[in-house]
């Protein structure tokens, strides 16, 4: 039992170790390609406003002529301290960036997910059961279409469709801009806020805005989750203790149900959290689709803007999330199975 | 529903400390005379139409600071403009600058400008403004002297001085004709010294002017509210109490929620495919509107490059270039034709490149300069753009000027194209390119803006084009502050400008919004200052 303990202890504990190398190699990898990149923030805003000397004088200010090496060691520096700096371009602090953007990203992800679940399980169950069918088919090709299809397009096609064209569904934006104006800030996710604060009846005009961008990121993860519900379905169909269960006289949908999706749905629990990384990438397209006011948009702007800082710090919470998720699924893994250790 | 969230609105004014957005809980509207005060000079609301107490403007801008010492970009300025006050303003529809907070503005001498504020003022926080704040906005602009910030446009000002409460004093390094357009400036805004720091930026969110309209809540690329500052006492008192701006990340976002009705005007920067589809939708109440304005688009020669350092090679180009061609086909008649660097509705514009080359294409004498000067017909020109700073018409634009030039048989023309930041570079420090195109805003409506900062000492693009007497007569028009004397060195310049040819004008750009019928006043904000002015917009009540 202790040695047991130990050697998860172990586990964690070296998890934890590689978290350092890979945000330093990320962190390297974003500072190298925004520097290699040509220009830079005051370029891109001012150049065509300011004299050559003018413009240099402020690169100067900013320490952007300084040798490569040196800007480097400098930023890992001030990483190092947990200083990410203000953005050039609008002043802002990472962390402000993060408590007043993030909010949007996470309850645009929480409801994409949501999505996902609730179209790709039912999918991806009834394609395991009639597998082979004209019914499996067509989830199938349903479901690498929404996972190949790029997010961009389909929230392009949303939109079109729901909101230009049947005016259902509203076409951008987190909320009207008078129940944005009039929302309190408490929590910075505006469904929360409006929850905690009883505003109602602006509730039902936050989740109009939310259907198009939760669908859209939503059916990406849906596409993953329909393939690999209809595998470990098929799986689990084939499996012995199902034909135990039929053999003792179980009713098919009892079989299906408690016996075979349940187990099925085991590794989608881990899948879910690797969608992460998957769903955060979608949610930079989709919040530049539907003017959702996220870190992805604000990360698309400061990346337009070429402003280093923006940049930086935005991937680096990204990647943080990630590597987050990822050891908490690893470790839960692990205590879940002894077999997973280094 | 919506008189409920009218009134809640006004309820975020309240709290913000102002009066004037309350008053009507139980009502969406406010008198056509505007629940500030007396209706402005500039209003054409009649007295008996009721307003609206809101008004969502919707726009693709985006706003870098909302401290005016960190403010060089459109975006904020067209915030800092409703929110601070200058010693000066250029009024809507006028070019000459004017008191604002300032009673008087005079030169004492070339080098010496005195101003008198108005008595009473304050900024929204209750604050007088007084000379110090004066003298500490400029001093602190200065010492921050921000990277993203105008304060480059200050290097005239050798010293400020706030003699007494009521007095400021500007002592020049030279003598300096543009020195009151600079104070219309948002360089020159004023801010609280008791409130903003000396040495850096003020937070976005507590920003604090004493403009007719006070913020109250800011969320960076989302939203900006404003209210009636209700401690303004100047003559551009707000009709609207409340005005929301909605930010959007691009034109087609913009084209949808104009559509959708989820905003009131939609300004800055719809595409002219947009524009041109949103002004066949008058059944869903929404027209679009255009007035003057003063960003412009020209071709730069790099003259110390071949071809373009023939003189015959620029003058043919010039020659065959189609304006009202351009304005059109690429266009739709949102632009219109620019015939020299100083777009024609400011004072000393003259139409300099029509009367040297014609209002039409010339081909037979391109074909003749060309000759003359010995050049083997057709002439390849690699020509360079940038395809997105400007906008997606950009591409057009080009290939449309490809297209006339090779209509004419003299050209054959390579086009590329990269993005800003790489084509800034390309252009302006390797000087890789002998035919390229540029745009420009105007910091201030003086045709010096226009002039100066091309054709002195190669230009901020640093082309190589230099002419002294081009230079003597830009200093002769910064000496003298008597506007009939400028005019006459502008006028030369710009005919030199058509004789040497080291840019060619192309078009000037309409102030163009799609708005819904119901919004008015619109009209009278598109000038050459280009600043939304909030205070001249109004909205029936539906």
């Amino acid at each position: 039992m202790s040695r047991t303990a130990g050697s998860l202890r172990g586990y964690i504990l070296v998890r934890i170790g590689l978290m350092v190398p890979m945000v330093w190699v990320l962190l390297t990898v974003v500072f190298l390609l925004m520097r290699v990149a040509p220009g830079d923030p005051i370029s891109a805003t001012l150049g065509g406003k300011l004299s050559p000397a003018e413009l240099a004088r402020r690169q100067h200010a900013l320490g952007f002529d300084k040798p490569i090496l040196t800007q480097y060691f400098e930023y890992l520096g001030q990483v190092v301290q947990l200083k990410f700096g203000k953005t050039i371009t609008d002043g802002q602090s990472i962390g402000s960036i993060v408590v007043s953007n993030g909010g949007a990203t996470l309850e645009l992800t929480i409801a994409a997910l949501l999505v996902a679940v609730l179209v790709g399980l039912p999918l991806g169950l009834v394609a395991g059961r009639y597998r082979e069918t004209i019914g499996d088919a067509v989830i199938r090709v349903f479901g690498i279409l929404t996972y190949a299809a790029p997010v961009f397009f389909v929230g392009l096609l949303c939109q079109l469709l729901f909101a230009k064209n049947l005016n259902w569904l509203p076409a951008s934006t987190q909320a009207s801009a008078i129940v944005q104006a009039t929302a309190p800030v408490t929590t910075h996710i505006l469904l929360l806020d409006l929850v905690i604060h009883g505003q109602w009846g602006d509730i039902g005009d936050v989740l109009k805005h939310l259907i198009l961008p939760a669908v859209t990121l939503g059916l990406l993860v849906a596409g993953v989750f329909i393939r690999l519900v209809r595998v470990n379905v098929g799986q689990a169909l084939g499996g012995d203790y199902v034909e135990a269960a039929r053999a003792r006289g179980v009713p098919e949908r009892k079989v299906v149900t408690r016996h075979a999706f349940k187990n099925a749905l085991v590794p989608v629990v881990t899948v879910m959290g690797l969608q992460v990384a998957l769903l955060l990438g979608g949610a930079v397209l989709t919040e530049q689709t539907f003017n959702w006011p996220g870190l992805g948009s604000q990360l698309l702007k400061y990346l337009n803007n070429r402003d280093y800082i923006g940049v930086q710090g935005i991937v680096t919470v990204f990647a943080l999330v990630v590597v987050f998720v990822s050891l908490i699924i690893d470790i839960i893994n692990a205590m879940i199975d002894p077999r997973v250790r280094y | 529903m919506r008189t409920h969230r009218f009134a809640m609105l006004g309820c975020v004014a309240l709290l913000a400390g102002a009066t004037a957005a309350c008053g009507s809980s139980s009502s969406d509207t406010n008198s056509g005379s505007g629940s500030g005060g007396s209706s402005t000079s500039g209003s054409s609301t009649p007295a008996s139409t009721k307003l609206a107490d809101t008004i969502i403007w919707g726009t693709t801008d985006t706003v870098v600071s909302l401290d005016p010492a960190g403010a060089y970009d459109l975006g904020s300025q067209q915030l800092i403009g409703n929110m601070y006050q200058n010693l000066l303003s250029i009024p809507a529809g006028g070019t000459d600058p004017q008191p604002d907070a300032a009673q008087s503005c005079d030169f004492s001498d070339p080098k010496t400008y005195t101003c008198k504020l108005k008595p009473g003022l304050k900024f929204s926080n209750g604050d007088p403004l007084t000379s110090a704040d004066v003298k500490f906005s400029f001093d602190r602009e200065l010492k921050i002297a921000d990277p993203s910030g105008a304060s480059s446009l200050l290097a005239p000002l050798k010293e400020t001085l706030a003699p007494d409460p009521e007095t400021v004093t500007f002592k020049l390094k030279q003598a300096d004709a543009v020195w009151p357009f600079i104070l219309t400036h948002t360089v020159a805004a004023i801010v609280p010294s008791k409130v903003y720091p000396a040495d850096k930026k003020q937070p976005d969110a507590d920003a604090i002017g004493s403009g007719p309209y006070k913020l109250v809540k800011y969320t960076p690329g989302q939203q900006a509210v404003f209210v009636a500052n209700p401690n303004y006492t100047g003559p551009n008192k707000a009709q609207t109490p409340n005005i929301i701006v909605q930010y959007y990340n691009q034109p087609s976002a913009l084209k949808l929620a104009i559509e959708q009705g989820d905003v009131d005007i939609a300004y800055r920067s719809l595409s002219p495919t947009d524009l041109k589809s949103l002004a066949s939708e008058s059944n869903k109440g929404i027209k679009v509107i255009t007035g003057n304005g003063t960003e412009i688009r020209y071709i730069v020669f790099n003259v110390t490059k071949p071809p373009a350092n023939q003189l015959a090679v620029r003058r043919a180009i010039a020659q065959v270039v189609d304006r009202q061609a351009i304005s059109t086909n690429v266009y739709n008649d949102t632009v219109k034709p620019l015939w020299s660097t100083i777009p024609a509705s400011l004072p000393g514009a003259i139409p300099a490149f029509k009367t040297a080359f014609g209002d039409k294409p010339n081909i037979p004498a391109a074909k003749a300069e060309l000759e003359k000067a010995g050049i083997k017909l057709p002439l390849t020109l690699d020509g360079w753009y940038t395809p997105t700073h400007y906008g997606p018409a950009e591409v057009d634009l080009w290939n449309e000027i490809k297209r006339q030039l090779e209509a004419s048989g003299l050209f054959k023309v390579n086009l590329d194209s990269t993005e800003w930041t790489q084509y800034k570079d390309a252009a302006f420090s390797k000087h890789q390119y002998y035919f390229y195109g540029l745009g420009w805003f105007p910091d201030y409506p003086d045709p010096d803006n226009y002039l100066s900062p091309f054709v002195r000492d190669g230009g901020f693009f640093q082309n190589g084009y230099k002419n002294a007497n081009v230079d003597k007569w830009l200093d002769a028009e910064l000496a003298t502050s008597d506007q009939n004397e400028r005019i006459k060195y502008f006028q030369k310049v710009q005919e030199q400008e058509a004789k040497d040819v080291p840019l060619i004008p192309l078009w000037e750009g309409k102030q163009t919004a799609a708005i819904k019928d119901t919004v008015m006043g619109m009209e009278k904000t598109f000038d050459p200052a280009f600043q939304f002015r909030f205070w001249l917009v109004t909205k029936k009540a539906s």
